[in-house]
């Protein structure tokens, strides 16, 4: 409109300046100058109107002035009589019309040019004949044509108009029912606040259907009562604003039909409809969205929290790293070099020394973790640090945590903090059951407060390092003790008894990487009738826990196999020892076998062992297995068998811990089977067996775990055998074993076996009270085409026997053997004794 | 209950004390048995009968034992029954060292009772 207007407002200008041109330059006398004055006055006054109102012109006004122009011309036309120039203002307003109106409008206007310029001509200038009949048919014809377009046009503009009236009424049945089925209510409301429109999303919003609310006041149905007041000042404030639109938006709280209440938000617009103010507005139930905002508030808080539990979890995880390193090595100096390296990274500290204290409580550097510290340069070494001294000495006098800023190089502790530029220090003391063991200091090159914060960690680190400290002397002492404990419970090879028929040998090889002392052991025990018991155990478990564990269990087990119970029944007396008095579900495999001289069997039982050899003489090896029951110490009474198995003369037993079994990454299985092929093809000789399964089977450079080794030979029979014995009462059971087994071996009846056996045992006691404590005596044996001939030789004198008890031993011999010779010589006596195995012998 | 290689059991019938041996009686184990023994026989008892009837074994130091006690009981007017079964090696020794002609030897222990009065 305004580019129309301002175009308008210089076509005026330009006719009024033509108009009043004509005046100036020489003109016909008709002409009346006064009008065209006027007209161009005319002309300029719309010219400036449109000018000064272009921005508020309405399009009929455009109109109007454009028609009104076309008739000033014409005015102008008829009061110059010149029919020439004017005609060329014409077209210049048609053109003007085309361009900037419509169609119709230009044409119209043009059917307007075309009648004002007939009339014009007609009236001033009557034309020719010609002329006249051209201007009378063609301007008609121009006319009507021109009329009748513009009416085709206004047709065409009616039935655009009928087609929009349609439009918009369909288009507010669609908006009737777009806001019918919009999500969110839509109510609208008179400037009393009476409810005139409410869609269907209203009626499941507040529960009242569109008939019933309509008609209603809106504050009376659904406002709560606190807030009709504030209702009513809203309405009226958003109607009483001078602009045509207004749109608000807020948060409200309606009530719904069943009383319950529910948040909403709310967007009111004020809209004018035929000068009547309306507000109508969208309602959204928000109850959902505050509560998925709660939910977002709470989930927020919640990861608040973790996050801060997360912080915390990783200062505890820093701190169980100072645990981890305190526990993980059992050496003092190998912890406190790791411990120092986690406090610095704990604490993002640029250096850290640990000063332990001695019994004077001097302190010395323990650990100590300064970057650059391996430049090659010694540092002095320090002397150590007395209470006070410096800044280490007033922590461990305060036992106080201590900060110190920017220190003097002679306050700094550890020598080697003197080669970096220390801003500051931190120290806390290292605090055991009341006493200073030492000081743990942090350092950092970089200008740094250390905050409380940092303190309460150091504190924490402290606790832990002091603790660990504690722990790890401790666990040296243990482990010295363990050691010796360990040391003193196995037997020396030296030390094994070796009762006649029988060849032992035991070997324990320790883990080549465990500091650790472990739990396996192994004992022989002589049983009371000169057999053995061969004990190969696992106490779970290290240390001196195990180490004292192993030392009870083998002290009970001694005791028990000295009283001559069976084996189940000392496994079943020594589970009750763990059971009992075990530390902390403290747990024992064990195995105890016993071997008596003269029988063809072993007795055992096996608390969860490994599963002893067997070289049953010549056969190959095999485990005797299927008879192991639960280790000790898992149950209150559990039941313990005593197996019975054959085991020949030449037979070999192996006893071992799984350390010689057990390869990382190797199964039981294969472990098991490879130590029967070694077996198999190892020497007979005990020592050489062990000494044949360690080289094979234990890796270079040594085991991954402890290994223990026990092996026995049962010897073969043979005609001959030759043993010696101690000088003392408790060898005599052990000799008539080994004579009964050789004897028996040799065919001799149950009788026989008696009495030469009783004998033999008259012999052996007069060597024993003949010689000293110290000495041995000799047994040998030799059957020579059915004739038995036994020697004993001790090393004492022979003594005469007296008449009475001691007559009563050569009396029993002469009458239980065929002969009977006594030899006493300087270097001792010698009993010989013999006796045809088919003879009943001696007399009765 | 077991000393070494020997098992003694000592009861009471009566005013008779009962003594069963078990296992092997040699030096190791005789003289200490024979003490205990002797040391259960009150003053007030009329006898003793040591049933040897499940002994395995026996030398000249249980054989010394025996006599011992044979010594002690008959200074107190008790008497010593000996309960050894024929066959076993027991017997046997008892045999050759001629016990019977210090105290009886009886196949039983209700035979050795009876012979106590």
């Amino acid at each position: 409109m305004r580019v129309q207007a301002r175009s308008l407002a210089y076509l005026f200008i330009a006719g009024a300046a033509l108009g009043l041109l004509t005046l100036v330059f020489p003109h016909g006398e008709n002409v009346d100058d006064i009008a065209l004055v006027v007209l161009a006055g005319v002309a300029t006054l719309i010219a400036v109107a449109m000018w000064l109102w272009a921005d508020r012109v309405r399009p009929w006004q455009l109109h109007a002035a454009l028609a009104s122009g076309t008739i000033i011309l014409s005015l102008a036309n008829y009061f110059v009589e010149a029919t020439v120039i004017y005609p060329l203002m014409y077209t210049w307003t048609a053109l003007f019309a085309f361009y900037f109106f419509r169609v119709e409008v230009a044409l119209a206007h043009i059917a307007l040019i075309a009648v004002s310029y007939a009339v014009v001509l007609i009236v001033v200038d009557p034309p020719s004949a010609v002329v006249r009949w051209l201007l009378a048919v063609g301007t008609p014809l121009i006319a009507g044509l021109l009329i009748s377009r513009l009416l085709g046009q206004l047709r065409f503009g009616v039935h655009d108009a009928e087609r929009r009236t349609r439009a918009l009424q369909e288009s507010e049945a669609r908006t009737r029912l777009v806001l019918d089925g919009a999500p969110d209510a839509f109510v609208s409301l008179d400037r009393d606040g009476v409810i005139k429109a409410w869609n269907s999303a209203a009626e499941r919003l507040f529960g009242w259907s569109a008939s019933e609310a309509i008609g209603v006041p809106f504050r009376s149905l659904v406002t709560p009562e606190e807030f009709r007041e504030r209702h009513d000042q809203r309405r009226m404030a958003l109607i009483d604003t001078p602009e045509v639109v207004a749109t608000q938006r807020y948060d409200a709280e309606f009530l719904r039909r069943d009383g319950t209440r529910f948040p909403a938000d709310a967007t009111v617009s004020k809209i004018e409809i035929k000068g009547e103010p309306f507000v109508s507005g969208f309602i959204r139930d928000v109850s959902e969205r505050e509560r998925r905002q709660q939910e977002r508030e709470t989930l927020l808080r919640e990861q608040a929290a973790r996050a801060e539990a997360e912080r915390v979890a990783e200062l505890v995880s820093g701190m169980q790293l100072l645990v981890d390193a305190a526990l993980e090595h059992t050496r003092l100096d190998k912890m406190l070099e790791d411990l120092i390296m986690r406090v610095r990274g704990v604490l993002q500290a640029d250096a850290a020394t640990i000063l332990l204290a001695d019994e004077d409580e001097r302190l010395s550097v323990a650990a100590s973790s300064v970057p650059d510290a391996t430049d090659g340069e010694e540092d002095e070494r320090q002397e150590p640090i007395g209470l006070g001294e410096g800044f280490a000495g007033r922590v461990a006098r305060a036992r106080e945590a201590m900060l110190a800023h920017d220190p003097a190089p002679a306050d700094l502790p550890d020598p080697a903090l003197r080669r970096i530029e220390v801003d500051s220090l931190i120290g806390v003391p290292l605090l055991a059951e009341n006493r200073v063991t030492g000081v743990l200091v942090a350092a950092s090159v970089a200008p740094r407060r250390f905050s409380p914060e940092d303190l309460a960690v150091l504190r924490l680190a402290a606790d832990r390092v002091a603790l660990a400290i504690q722990h790890a002397r401790i666990y040296e002492r243990e482990h010295k003790i363990a050691v010796t404990l360990q040391r003193s419970m196995l037997l020396p090879p030296e030390d094994i008894p070796q009762p006649p028929g029988l060849r032992v040998a035991a070997r324990y090889e320790p883990a080549a990487t465990e500091a650790d002392v472990g739990g396996d052991w192994y004992d022989v025990i002589p049983t009371p009738t000169g057999g053995l018991g061969l004990v190969m155990g696992d106490v779970a478990g290290k240390g001196l826990t195990a180490a004292t564990m192993v030392s009870r269990l083998r002290a009970a087990l001694r005791a028990y196999a000295l009283e001559g119970h069976e084996p189940a029944r000392v496994i079943e007396q020594l589970n009750r020892l763990v059971w009992n008095e075990g530390r902390d579900s403290q747990m024992a495999t064990l195995i105890y076998m016993v071997v008596e001289p003269g029988e063809s069997r072993v007795d055992w039982v096996n608390a969860g062992h490994p599963a002893p050899l067997l070289v049953n003489g010549t056969d190959s090896p095999h485990y005797l297995e299927g008879a192991t029951s639960v280790p000790l110490g898992v149950l209150p009474f559990p039941s313990y068998e005593t197996v019975t198995s054959s085991m020949e003369p030449g037979s070999s037993l192996v006893l071992f811990t799984d350390g010689l079994i057990e390869r990382p990454g190797e199964l039981i299985d294969d472990g098991m089977a490879k130590l029967a092929a070694r077996v198999s093809e190892a020497p007979d000789d005990p020592e050489a067996l062990c000494n044949y399964l360690l080289s094979t089977l234990v890796p270079r450079g040594g085991a991954t775990d402890d290994v223990a080794i026990l092996t026995l030979r049962n010897l073969p029979y043979s005609d001959r055998f030759r043993a010696n014995f101690k000088a003392e009462p408790e060898a005599l059971s052990q000799m008539r074993s080994l004579l009964r087994r050789w004897l028996r071996h040799g065919g001799a009846s149950e009788r026989t076996i008696a009495e030469v056996a009783t004998a033999c045992g008259e012999a052996a006691t007069n060597a024993i009270e003949h010689s000293g404590a110290a000495h041995d005596f000799e047994l040998s044996g030799r059957l020579v085409n059915d004739e038995i001939e036994l020697i004993v030789r001790d090393h004492g004198r022979w003594r005469q026997p007296r008449e009475g008890d001691h007559g009563r031993g050569l009396s029993l011999m002469r009458a239980l053997m065929d002969t009977v010779e006594l030899t006493p010589s300087p270097e001792g006596t010698t009993v010989r004794l013999r006796r045809r195995l088919e003879s009943d012998g001696g007399s009765e | 209950m077991k000393d070494g290689l020997v098992g003694l059991e000592i009861e009471e019938r009566g005013d008779i004390v009962l003594a069963h041996v078990t296992g092997e009686l040699d030096i190791s184990g005789a003289p200490h048995a024979g003490e205990r023994i002797a040391e259960a026989v009150p003053t007030s008892a009329r006898g003793l009968v040591v049933d040897m009837s499940e002994l395995d074994f026996i030398d000249s130091s249980g054989v010394a034992m025996l006599f011992g006690l044979v010594r002690r009981l008959s200074s107190r007017r008790q008497e010593l029954r000996v309960v050894a079964p024929k066959g076993r090696p027991v017997a046997r020794v008892l045999e050759i060292v001629e016990f019977q002609r210090a105290a009886p030897i009886c196949v039983d222990v209700d035979a050795a009772l009876a012979g106590i009065d």
